[in-house]
């Protein structure tokens, strides 16, 4: 039978005062503390940010977009988080509600990457085209709201485009955290 | 393939936050230990998963974790600078009757744990330790006086 390889034991181990074999490096150790102040002070910073609402779900990811006349308004978040429900609220003025029923283009981007799970209310008809979908909704004074449930399924940033057909556009920006 | 990622970034991100938040004495976990790590597993668990719950996303991760454990331990037995990374060095709390004080702050010991692991080897006060070492483990080894 094969003998097992072997070799000689050395004294490889860092003795303290040439008596104990510790290995210890102190050098190292400090390089090491200093590394983990910083790693906490991170740590510190990051739980600040998403307070604030740096990574979404926050005062800094609240946004508003409204057009001149007042028309249309939207709120929403500005910055997601992949697969995290929000609500995109659009509140239309008077001047978007004609003959009993308000009209709402949203850009693909919304339906695609934004993740648009549900609308509430449910539209009466959808058109399709120009780069988006246009809704129906039957309405009868205003104030009225719709209110679109995002979960975006990938992390980016998405442009979106919001319209009341024949008046201004809104166009806005939500960047989607992995 | 994003769960592949997931799973090998979710790996090598928890094996640094737990080197961050440190050694802690003891042969054990105690049970604000078994609190940390089982709730940063789970947290992580939930990021690294995702919706995807399909068997084939639970080999790929698995195999994925398997693998990063695999190389992190291959790579630190190779490289004492990795080693020293992932495990760090053990260090003197105690010698020739006298503390390290910064060491002992920085790593968050008291001289009850010293005391403890003291205990342990039959020994009844500070007095009798020459000297005392953290190990990269956790553990304390105690040398007594008078043992040369």
């Amino acid at each position: 039978m094969a003998k097992p390889s072997t070799k000689p034991v050395e004294d490889s181990v860092a003795r303290v005062d040439h008596e104990v074999a510790v290995g210890e490096d102190l050098g190292f150790q400090r390089s090491w503390w200093r590394f983990e102040r910083g790693a906490w002070l991170f740590f510190v910073v990051v739980i600040l940010l998403d307070l604030a609402g740096a990574f979404g779900r926050g005062p800094l990811a609240d946004a508003e977009l409204s057009s001149h006349d007042k028309s249309v308004a939207v709120r929403y978040e500005r910055i997601e988080r992949t697969g995290t429900p929000s609500m995109l609220k659009i509140e239309l003025g008077p001047k978007a509600i004609r003959d009993g029923a308000a009209r709402l283009f949203v850009s693909d981007s919304i339906v695609g990457s934004l993740g648009a799970r549900r609308i509430i209310p449910e539209p009466s008809s959808t058109e399709i085209g120009a780069g988006g979908l246009t809704y129906r909704f039957p309405a009868s004074r205003p104030p009225a709201s719709v209110s679109l449930e995002l979960e975006p399924a990938g992390a980016g940033l998405f442009p979106f485009d919001i319209a009341v057909p024949g008046l201004a556009a809104l166009h806005g920006k939500i960047l989607v955290m992995p | 393939m994003d769960a592949v990622i997931r799973a090998f970034f979710g790996y090598l991100l928890l094996v640094l936050v737990v080197r961050i938040v440190g050694r802690r004495p003891g042969k054990q976990l105690t049970p604000f230990e078994f609190v940390l790590i089982f709730f940063i597993g789970g947290l992580a668990l939930t990021a690294i998963v995702g919706d995807e719950r399909s068997f084939t996303d639970a080999v790929c991760q698995i195999v994925a974790v398997a693998s990063a454990h695999y190389a992190l331990s291959w790579a630190r037995a190779k490289s004492s600078r990795v080693a020293r990374l992932v495990d760090g060095t053990p260090l003197i709390l105690l010698e020739h009757g006298r503390w390290r004080v910064k060491t002992l702050e920085q790593m968050r010991i008291a001289d009850d744990d010293v005391m403890a692991n003291a205990r342990d080897r039959g020994l009844q006060s500070l007095r009798e330790i020459e000297t005392a070492v953290l190990e990269r483990n956790g553990d304390i080894s105690i040398i007594p006086a008078g043992r040369r």
